[in-house]
């Protein structure tokens, strides 16, 4: 066996991480770490000289492991990989260790142990690399076929295409009708083109597209697979039926909450939310004389501190609409702040206050107040700018309520193994760089099942939705990552505790020498979790990447300090 | 073995074994949140908590380790379904005979941490170092250093 | 096949992510960017809202992506000077500028830089510093090659013989080429997606916040490169005049922004990167507090007001709904002088601090007009991409085969551009699929 030449790179992170640990000295005491034959540190080991400076460093000093001390691998491990596969090292001989997230950042203020710490996470790091082993990966197909879950605008516009990229589009929604919250909508801000011509060609196009089968009103009953081949289990009707696709595209929508309890909603007839106004704006309005709208009704509040983000622009279109019909009523908005932001908000924001309707800004300690008998009569508001009190005829009241999960959000998370954040919509890999895809591949997300969103963000977000998934369609193949679990079948005694334990029915027993049963693992179809192994009772089992010596031998550092 | 004095520098040792999907990131969120925690810990990453086994942390014990924490997806959650099932079951067991052993079972601990429970990792790392702090040194007498584990 | 090229226009975050997008469906990209690197804006930020991300940190990896990737094709310092064409057939001409030095040969090492005598205002920095007329924009550029300015040189501006060329001197690997020239070629693309993004207004017009004339007056993107590690003070927070750390600091929101005078429109991420910045001088030094002032607070996003809430609580921001109506300065310390009505008490105050950030408006980028019209594509009376079909094909300018993402069509925060670049790349994979079925 050759020798082991292990090369460690600390990076600096500019001073995120070499502006509380001491990254010359972690260097020095990698630098004399068993095995280690270089060591040297960057100021952004990511960067182009960086990595150039690790390619070169493995070049020059024949190295055949390499340890990278910087942030979270769950970021930056494959760009590592990646450059040490171009250096002509197998990309499984990288190690990474995460010395910002889990030391600078959470030990800021005690600079000499988040050294010391560093330079144990890097001993920890060197020792597992000295036991890595070059892997190969596993390729999978990918089916050309993608299930778009929700029939809305988000859903039907990314089915749409990826149908006309010339895949195979199942779109499942679980009521009888395509078309979502829109249908409940007349006009659609900030262009206040009517809801029904914006869906119905869609609708349409959809339902028209040779690529597309809607599935509808069905359910999801199971989802099993992984990204490339999912296998997908509806329940339709009577029957159940069941399709092959490579991608997933999450496009549930949200519900819009119901204001029980809240400004007199469900006591007073004449108080009313946002859809309820817009149904009764497509047919006839009765005559009124004065409407007065309230926002932020149950959001931005301690038990739901989210803002809803679409409903100003909602408030302003209704009330322009309501002027518009009835250019004699008194029309005024209740509010905290508006967003409007950008362009076409700020001008009709703009454009409402020239149209007469007003706006009377409340702070949330003193909420409006409806008045009435039978029904609301007016509403009592402290005007937080003039700083007194005024009681404001309202014919009409309002309430702007918050886009809320959909129901079966949890039940769909758990389905698809991918999470929720902790207002209930569905979390994203990344907030700021990938802002439609889950941690589990295959899976993407659109709309407003992410977050509110008006109807060009859903549709903005829906096509980068299709995006992503029409990636590792059109390859036609996934690697599968070589962290899969593999037995030694000289030392597996058959026991069958492997097959049982496994979550994805990845393990069979297989006749072997004498006829013997022993395990054997389906590396695409293994996901890497590694309870197989911890199962195992012979030791038989062990995991690529996280092997029981390498485990031990990191633990027996830590208790070495 | 039973709980004696050593001396307690560089202690308490802890170790923590996060899941890549959940608690790794958890623990990545509390991170880029810089919520302050005591530096008595480190991170060992494993795919799934059902891959740590129960072997691991009785030789983390006798080689002088002072706490060990486990933390998984929340049931329910775990991206391989149940893999922290297997890991609330492995490890109730493993609680009930470390009492046997005169390891104290406050020194190990399992709990359930999300990707966006950056809080609650600080809180979790922060309340377990205090407890094993309190509960002084394994006994260092015990001592054994791992074996060469074969490849 | 001319149309399985696509032409990205801007190499910033939503200029990387189109390009990223497209190469892996498997088109050849060609990535036109006018500055010698690619990066954008985002390179100049220190953090991204609402995680407090390093924001070079996460934008590297997918610089060196979208730069490693064989399908990309990048041509940095470079300009589009005409198209015509139609979708699935655009011919563009496209000028690259000399940079003297040869981009094979470089190897990034610095030493002309080093040598290099003369200096020059720094853009990257916003005038915070200087650098040399030999130069590489910031330290993680990509490509990581220098770049000597033609109108700083001292051998170039005047073409003597014995005039300088130390940077030939030091040079190992021989890269400097004084004979380069401006080269045009020709590309002809199925589609092409535009990504100019935004430039900062010039705030100087608005007298009555004194920046260009008090010095501890500063813009919100100069704030941004003061805090960041590679910026001109190392990432310490010096204040202009003294170098003193400020105790104290006002950030003023829609400066330019939301008034008929200046710009009508709102740039929307201000509200958001004031609170950012303010929680990143109290993570500098706990001594300081922040006042915003703001007309409407808009934080709309994932987290958002989570973000606020902590902002607040943990990091001594306090927030001032009324818009300034001037600062002053107070001449023996020069701090600045901020005079206020805060709206929700009826009170006209004043308010000494060390330092005051004005959070300027984002405008669309410099020569993206010029550029709009050689393309043939409409704009509004901002200067932001129109869209036709903005609820249907929010990706969509008024020319079929032209595709645009990102700031340049509307303000708008990285998730939401990087969204738009994807969605960018998918209206460009369904055009170039089946273009007669999709354009009358």
């Amino acid at each position: 066996m050759s020798e082991v030449r292990v090369g460690v790179f600390v990076c600096h992170c500019g001073s995120n991480i070499g502006g509380v640990v001491d990254v010359p000295a972690v260097v020095e005491h990698a630098r004399a770490l068993p095995h280690v034959a270089h060591a040297e540190h960057n100021l952004y080991s990511c960067s182009e000289a960086g990595l150039s400076s690790l390619q070169r460093s493995i070049r020059e000093h024949s190295l055949n492991r390499v340890v990278v001390a910087a942030c979270t691998p769950r970021t930056h491990e494959p760009l590592f990989r990646t450059a040490c596969q171009q250096a002509g090292l197998n990309r499984y001989l990288l190690e990474f260790v995460n010395i910002r997230e889990h030391c600078s950042w959470i030990h800021s203020r005690e600079p000499g142990k988040a050294t010391e710490k560093a330079i144990t996470l890097v001993k920890m790091g060197v020792v597992k690399a000295c036991l890595l082993e070059p892997q190969e990966e596993a390729q999978s197909a990918v089916a050309p076929a993608a299930l778009v879950i929700g029939g809305g605008v988000a859903g039907m516009s990314a089915a749409l295409n990826l149908a006309r990229q010339g895949f195979q589009v199942h779109l499942v929604e679980k009521q009888p009708r395509l078309g979502g919250r829109l249908l409940n909508l007349d006009r659609l801000g900030p262009t206040d083109e009517a809801a029904a011509a914006m869906i119905e060609p869609l609708i349409a196009a959809v339902v028209g597209h040779r690529s597309i089968s809607v599935h509808m009103p069905a359910s999801l009953a199971e989802i099993d697979g992984f990204v490339g081949n999912f296998r997908v289990r509806l329940g339709e009707g009577e029957g159940r039926s069941e399709v092959l696709v490579g991608t997933i595209i999450v496009a549930t929508g949200a519900e819009v909450l119901q204001p029980e309890g809240l400004y007199g909603y469900g006591l007073f007839p004449n108080v009313v939310t946002h859809v309820e106004l817009e149904r009764r704006l497509k047919e006839d309005l009765p005559e009124i004389r004065s409407a007065v709208l309230i926002n932020c009704v149950g959001s931005r509040i301690p038990d739901r501190p989210y803002c809803s983000r679409i409903c100003c622009m909602q408030s302003l279109k209704n009330a322009m609409r309501l002027k518009a019909r009835l250019p004699e009523a008194r029309v005024a908005v209740l509010h905290r702040d508006q967003l409007t932001s950008g362009v076409q908000a700020e001008r009709y924001y703009r454009s409402a206050r020239q149209a007469g309707i007003r706006f009377f800004r409340y702070e949330p300690e003193q909420p409006p107040q409806v008045v009435g008998e039978s029904r609301a009569e007016a509403v009592v508001v402290r005007d937080a700018l003039r700083g007194r009190e005024l009681s404001l005829p309202a014919d009409l009241v309002v309430l702007a309520t918050p886009l809320v999960p959909g129901p079966d959000n949890q039940a769909l998370s758990r389905l698809l193994k991918v999470p929720l954040d902790e207002s209930g919509f569905f979390l994203e890999a990344h907030a700021k760089l990938r802002p439609v895809e889950f941690a589990t591949d295959g899976v993407y997300v659109c709309g407003t099942a992410r977050w509110p969103a008006d109807v060009a963000e859903s549709v903005s977000q829906a096509y980068a939705a299709a995006s992503k998934a029409a990636i590792p369609m059109r390859s036609g193949a996934v690697r599968a990552e070589a962290i899969t679990a593999f037995s030694d079948r000289a030392l597996c005694t058959g026991c069958g505790t492997c097959v049982v334990c496994c979550p994805f029915g990845a393990i069979a027993r297989q006749p072997w020498e004498g006829g013997r049963l022993v395990a054997q693992v389906n590396t695409v179809q293994c996901k890497g979790c590694g309870c197989c192994v911890a199962a195992c009772h012979s030791g038989a089992m062990q995991q690529r990447g996280t092997t029981d010596a390498q485990v031990l031998q990191m633990i027996e550092v830590c208790a070495s300090v | 073995m039973s709980e004696a004095s050593a001396p307690s520098v560089g202690r308490p040792r802890v170790i923590a074994f996060c899941c890549n999907w959940c608690s790794y990131a958890g623990a990545d969120l509390a991170g880029v949140s810089r919520l302050q925690m005591p530096p008595d810990f480190h991170v060992i990453r494993v795919m799934c908590s059902g891959r740590v086994e129960p072997e691991w942390v009785i030789k983390a014990f006798a080689a002088g380790i002072d706490g060990v924490l486990v933390l998984g997806c929340h049931i329910g959650d775990c991206h391989y379904i149940d893999g922290n099932h297997r890991t609330a079951k492995r490890f109730a067991l493993l609680k009930e005979m470390l009492s046997c052993t005169g390891i104290h079972p406050d020194r190990l601990l399992v709990d359930w941490i999300s990707a966006s429970e950056g809080g609650k990792f600080q809180r979790a790392v922060t309340e377990f170092v205090e407890r094993v702090r309190q509960l002084g040194p394994v006994d260092a007498r015990a001592r054994t250093p791992l074996a060469e584990a074969p490849r | 096949m001319t149309d399985q090229w696509v032409l990205v226009i801007g190499a910033g975050i939503a200029g990387i992510q189109a390009s990223i997008d497209l190469a892996q469906m498997g088109f050849q990209v060609y990535l036109v960017e006018r500055t010698p690197s690619i990066g954008g804006r985002m390179a100049q930020l220190d953090k991204t809202f609402p995680t407090n991300d390093c924001a070079i940190c996460i934008l590297a990896p997918k610089m060196i992506e979208c730069a490693g990737h064989e399908n990309v094709h990048l041509l940095t310092y470079s300009e589009v000077l005409h198209a015509d064409g139609r979708l699935g057939e655009f011919r563009v001409r496209v000028r690259r500028k000399p940079r003297y030095v040869d981009e094979g040969r470089c190897t990034g090492c610095g030493e002309c830089v080093a040598k290099c005598p003369r200096r020059v205002a720094d853009e990257f920095n916003l005038g915070l510093n200087r650098r040399k007329a030999a130069y590489l924009p910031f330290p993680q550029a990509v490509p990581r090659v220098m770049t000597i300015d033609p109108e700083t040189c001292l051998f170039l501006t005047k073409r003597e013989k014995n005039r300088c060329r130390l940077c030939e001197e030091v040079c190992q690997a021989g890269a400097i080429d004084w004979d380069q020239r401006e080269e045009v070629i020709e590309l002809e693309v199925g589609a092409i997606v535009l990504a100019t993004g935004f430039d900062p207004y010039d705030v100087s017009p608005l007298k009555e916040y004194g920046f260009g004339t008090i010095r501890n007056v500063i813009t919100g993107l100069q704030y941004e490169r003061l805090v960041s590690a590679s910026g001109p003070t190392g990432g310490e927070l010096l204040r202009p005049t003294d170098g003193k750390h400020p105790r104290r600091i006002a950030f003023i929101q829609c400066v330019g922004s939301r008034d008929v005078n200046y710009n009508a429109f709102c740039s929307s991420v201000c509200c958001m990167f004031a609170t950012k910045e303010a929680m990143l001088a109290h993570e500098h030094d706990r001594e300081v507090s922040s006042t915003i002032f703001y007309t409407d607070l808009r934080a709309g996003g994932k987290r958002f007001q989570e973000f606020i809430a902590r902002a607040q609580a943990e990091y001594q921001v306090s927030y001032v709904r009324g818009r300034p109506g001037c600062i002053a300065e107070d001449p023996e310390t020069g701090n600045p002088i901020v005079r206020y009505e805060e709206t929700t008490a009826r009170a006209l105050r004043e308010m000494e601090v060390d330092l005051a950030v004005l959070c300027q408006a984002l405008v669309p980028r410099r020569g993206h007009q010029e550029l709009a019209a050689l393309l043939g594509i409409e704009l509004d009376e901002h200067g932001f991409v129109r869209a036709p079909n903005l609820l249907g094909n929010p990706a969509d300018t008024t020319v079929p085969g032209i595709l645009a993402c990102g700031y340049c069509i509307r303000p708008q925060d990285i998730p939401e551009s990087v969204a738009q670049a994807s969605g960018a790349a998918a209206r460009v994979a369904e055009l170039l699929a089946a273009p007669a079925e999709l354009v009358p």
